[in-house]
């Protein structure tokens, strides 16, 4: 799932032509169709051949298809080996499903749509909320950011284990967290000096303290005036 | 040259930067009018803290600092229309998610149409051989790539000067010869902030810094050689 978020595959499908706000209208509805009804096998069972077939107009491939999947075996496992705990396993089964055809989807426009596209879509749906002071314009662009820092950030956790096994103690959970915030601190602390020399910073000159280090960048990257 | 015949002159008049309680630069004059400059010094000599004053990124405790006639410190949004500047770590200065994007994300605001912002994009990628991956998730690409890309986005706003500190440290040989030759090559001023005694040797003049004092400027191969000898 977090890995679809940041691959676009670029073609000239039906589906990658169409506008980015219809998909994301379209996601909308098919995750409300497969999450909201209570868990039917015959709904579920249609709505698995329309992503399928969705998968086949994009001209993924099954294979695509494949991968998406296999890469979210574990949330999907977790999902369902906790509801195994407490419900019947064909209701688990089910929505465990239901889960994986929402995840699929949400894929399949990531997968057909430019990064830039679906954010544009989003700051043009968020354009009303202008009114009351919200910059549509900065939330896009935190969304952006967020969808770029999700492969840098699956690195430094594997770095950070790599280092722990590598050093014979594997396995402390503390030491893991601990390294991964100061890693993703440091990160987004060189992701606001960019910014910042980018001219990505807020409107006003900053007020400067003599002798201090600009206020950091993303810290006055305000979402509201 | 004076300092007045060159437009885009650096000027740094006695400038000294506390941080945290500790002088990091101690009182820095000097006039940086050449075309390419490196910045060379231990680690820890105050190169990092020199190159970020010219962008605004850090402000004097004490002294004055004008790049083009302009103060960082107060007019820091004009200096970085003038001013791109390039990190080690082009990880962090990638912002948007493929490689056309984060360099359209450098036209945000420019007011530019849309087709104005592709055709600059694509124009810009052509120069240092990425537009075959304009549509690639940058964390596809290799280190060499992801810099030059960085590169892009900071050129395609057409500066003035550009400041890079240690863009090649990260690199392996092929891609720190790459990304050198695209420096080297740049119409721009260049400050570069450098371990590579070879980049250095390549620029029009170099500073020397030693624990925070700028303790020579001149002839790369010169102030090169003094380093080599006291530093290594
Ligand atoms: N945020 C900070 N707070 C306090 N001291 C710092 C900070 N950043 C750097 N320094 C210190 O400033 C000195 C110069 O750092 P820097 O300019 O990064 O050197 P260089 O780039 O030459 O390695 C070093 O001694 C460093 O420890
Ligand atoms: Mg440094």
């Amino acid at each position: 799932m977090v890995g679809a978020l940041s691959l676009y595959a670029p073609g000239t499908s039906p589906l990658h032509r169409l506008p980015a706000s219809t998909k994301l209208l379209g996601l909308l509805i098919g995750g409300l169709v497969v999450t909201v009804p209570r868990p039917d096998a015959l709904l579920l069972g249609i709505a698995a051949a329309g992503v399928v077939a969705l998968y086949l107009v994009a001209r993924l491939g099954l294979a695509e298809l494949g991968r998406q999947i296999w890469g979210v075996r574990w949330i999907i496992a977790v999902v369902l080996v906790g509801q195994l705990i407490f419900l019947p396993w064909h209701v688990a089964a089910l929505t465990s499903t239901r889960m994986l055809l929402a995840i699929l989807l949400a894929a399949l426009v990531t997968l057909t749509t430019r990064a830039s596209d679906i954010l544009e879509a989003i700051e043009r749906g968020l354009a009303p909320l202008r009114r009351f002071g919200l910059r549509t314009e900065r939330i896009a662009l935190v969304l952006g950011m967020a969808i770029r820092a999700v492969p840098i950030v699956i690195d430094l956790a594997s770095e950070v284990r790599d280092a722990q096994r590598a050093r014979g103690v594997g396995g402390s959970i503390t030491a893991m967290v601990v390294l991964l915030l100061v890693g993703a601190l440091r990160h987004a602390d060189d992701v606001a000096d960019a910014l910042a020399a980018r001219g990505m910073d807020d409107d006003e000159e900053p007020v400067m303290l003599e002798g201090s280090v600009r206020p950091r960048g993303a810290s006055r990257l305000r979402l509201r005036r | 040259m004076t300092p007045a015949a060159t437009p885009h002159a650096i000027v740094v008049d006695a400038v000294s930067v506390e941080r945290n309680g500790v002088r990091v630069l101690e009182s820095v004059t000097t006039t940086v009018d050449a075309h390419r400059v490196a910045v060379i010094g231990a680690n820890g000599s105050g190169k990092s803290t020199f190159a970020r004053l010219l962008n605004g990124l850090i402000t004097p405790s004490s002294g004055s600092v004008r790049v083009a006639g302009l103060d960082p410190a107060r007019q820091a949004r004009k200096v970085r229309e003038l001013v791109a500047f390039l990190f080690t770590n082009p990880e962090s200065q990638i912002i948007m998610p493929t490689v056309a994007e984060d360099v359209a994300f450098s036209l945000r605001g420019s007011g530019l149409p849309r087709e104005e912002v592709s055709r600059r994009v694509i124009g810009i990628l052509s120069d240092y051989g990425l537009d075959g991956l304009a549509d690639r998730s940058a964390h596809e690409l290799s280190g060499g790539q992801k810099q030059l890309l960085a590169l892009c986005s900071g050129l395609v706003r057409e500066p003035q000067i550009l400041v890079a500190d240690e863009p090649t440290t990260l690199l392996d040989a092929a891609n720190t010869r790459r990304v050198s030759d695209a420096l080297v090559a740049l119409p721009q001023r260049l400050v570069v902030v450098t371990h590579d005694l070879v980049l250095a040797a390549r620029c029009d003049t170099a500073l020397l810094f030693d624990r925070g004092r700028l303790i020579a400027q001149g002839d790369p191969a010169e102030v090169v050689a003094r380093y080599e000898r006291e530093f290594c």
